[in-house]
């Protein structure tokens, strides 16, 4: 009996412990998310919320059929792909020469980790000032002829994607190195002894030994930027307007959905792109872990 | 996970030994470039900054800072960032270690299956709460209220989960022994587990204060008042203004962003590497 009280009074505790985070997810995580799935039935707007009009499947089915909408997700993969991998194969480099470099690993890890620290909004400013029409990269290649003239890149039907996912390499680059080195330094150095002893190459110690052992690592960072590259936002915003330039080369889904519920006041419709975004998500993620976790732990 | 350098390969010759060298100093010197620009042009006349971009400023002046302070109320921007990412962190760092205590060594019923459903909701995209978040906000009436981003941010499963797998390490015969004598659950959290947990507090406090102090979207969405600005916010305006205007203040006002960052990071920076790879490096 004494026992029980005592359970009881530490369940209390428990109870209490992980109430702030019981509460606050209940009203801002599924809250929202029953919330978000009622409202792609409405037409709805901020302006006159009791003008609420049930529309039924009407908003998916315009989803399904919004070529806007197709066209801001091949957007957003089509960065991702080159980002992946740049940062991907930028910090595999890094990461295998930091761990063999013989003086300054240290300072090495820090220069190159330093840009994550700073906020997009100032990446995007500093990025489109260097790659940018009068920057120093394009005034350079006009110079020595690699470019006829400048290119406003951000109004460039193909290039605007590949240059933001350039301007975020540098930015992110640092995170992958990092994940990657830490993997590194787990592998047990008697691998690689042995191997040499085999004679064994550098270049085939790599393929054979670093490659599959740093594959738990790789695919943690694919899975984590398909699901943060897909949900872009202010990169698109500082660059482009809310329509995402001219042919809607910088158009992403989120942005989609930020100009459908605040410019046009249309949230029935926003809620449905959300959920659209989300979908895709899942089957992204879904796939990689069917496909690609085979070695993974 | 404590991982250890000095793992180099035996017997290579000096010349690879340099060739690394001198390819990471100068990848190195090319990555942090951009960062030098923005203390070197802060300091330019506008002119230079577009036309002499690469150059030391051919005289130093301040009329950029000066320009940036005549037209923005940085200590408001500054106390504004400070007044989100200071009580976003402080609430974090107490209900995540909190939750993060029960999870691990507090046992009652449902606690496994409340963990494995936080686990499920990390996987949610972010994108799914956007809208109806915003519908609630509305509704509260917290719209252009620093609460609109301080409470809904005041928990975050990640964290819990990486607190709840450091707490889990603290050995039981510790937590167990302070119940015999007679501690409350509350006196065992906060005279025992939160000062172990401490390595694990600073991961979650940087990343934390960092994702609020570097926040654009949510501040872009909630905080529309001048009055309520974050320094990006008030950043973001000069970049939306004419362009070329005001090149001076958005270089001075980078500077002002970001350096003070940059000085916390270069002093922290083992905890700092520790919080995103989630790995210690010696």
């Amino acid at each position: 009996m004494a026992g029980m009280l005592k359970q009881i009074r530490k369940s209390r505790w428990g109870y209490l412990f992980i109430s702030p985070w019981v509460i606050l997810y209940a009203l801002f995580g599924i809250y929202p998310l029953v919330l978000s799935f009622y409202l792609t039935f409405f037409d709805y707007n901020f302006i006159q919320p009791q003008d609420r009009a049930f529309v039924g499947i009407s908003n998916w089915v315009q989803g399904i059929l919004d070529e806007k909408f197709w066209h801001s997700l091949f957007n957003v993969i089509y960065n991702q792909a080159i980002f992946i991998t740049l940062t991907i194969g930028l910090g595999l480099i890094v990461a295998v020469l930091i761990k063999q470099v013989r003086w300054g690993a240290r300072f090495f890890r820090t220069i190159f980790f330093t840009p994550t620290i700073v906020s997009i909004v100032v990446v995007m400013i500093i990025g489109n000032y260097i790659v940018g029409p009068t920057g120093p990269v394009q005034s350079f290649l006009v110079k020595i002829g690699w470019l006829d003239e400048a290119v406003f890149w951000t109004s460039s039907r193909w290039l605007a994607m590949p240059i933001l996912a350039l301007i975020n390499t540098w930015k992110w680059f640092g995170i992958t190195m990092i994940i990657l080195l830490a993997g590194l330094y787990t592998i047990d150095p008697q691998l690689y002894e042995a191997a040499s002893i085999d004679g064994a190459s550098s270049w085939k110690m790599f393929w054979k030994i670093t490659l599959p052992l740093l594959n738990p690592q790789l695919f943690f960072l694919l899975v984590m930027d398909v699901i943060n590259g897909l949900q872009m936002f202010t990169e698109v915003y500082m660059n482009f307007d809310i329509t995402g330039g001219l042919y809607g080369q910088g158009l992403t889904p989120v942005l989609y959905l930020y100009g459908t519920a605040f410019n046009r006041s249309n949230v029935g419709y926003a809620s449905t792109i959300g959920l659209l975004l989300a979908l895709v998500i899942a089957v992204f993620t879904l796939i990689q872990f069917r496909y690609l976790q085979r070695d993974v732990s | 996970m404590t991982v250890q350098m000095g793992t180099r390969q035996v017997g290579r010759s000096k010349f690879v030994d340099y060739l690394i060298f001198i390819v990471l100093l100068i990848g190195g010197l090319a990555f942090a470039m951009p960062l030098f620009y923005i203390l070197l042009n802060s300091f330019k006349p506008g002119r230079e900054i577009l036309f002499s971009p690469m150059s030391l400023p051919s005289q130093w002046t301040l009329s950029g800072y000066i320009k940036m302070w005549e037209t923005l109320n940085v200590p408001l921007l500054f106390r504004n960032s400070l007044i989100l990412a200071v009580s976003t962190t402080v609430l974090n760092l107490l209900f995540d270690s909190l939750a993060a205590y029960a999870l691990a060594k507090i046992s009652f019923p449902g606690r496994d299956r409340i963990f494995s459903f936080m686990i499920v909701t990390m996987m949610i995209p972010g994108v799914l709460f956007l809208i109806p978040t915003y519908v609630i906000i509305y509704r509260l009436g917290w719209v252009n209220q620093f609460q609109s981003l301080i409470i809904p941010g005041a928990v975050s499963v990640y964290n819990i989960f990486l607190l709840r797998q450091f707490a889990q390490q603290i050995q039981d015969e510790i937590v167990e022994a302070a119940r015999v004598d007679g501690a409350s659950e509350w006196g065992i959290y906060w005279g025992i587990i939160l000062p172990m947990m401490r390595p694990a507090l600073a991961t979650v406090g940087i990343l934390t204060f960092m994702g609020s102090w570097n926040d654009f979207f949510g501040p872009l969405l909630y905080l529309n008042k001048p009055e309520l600005w974050t320094l990006q916010l008030g950043l973001y305006q000069f970049q939306t203004s004419i362009p070329g205007q005001n090149v001076e203040q958005i270089w001075a006002a980078m500077a002002v962003i970001t350096v003070p960052l940059i000085i916390v990071f270069f002093l922290l920076q083992d905890q700092f590497m520790a919080a995103f790879a989630n790995a210690k490096f010696k």
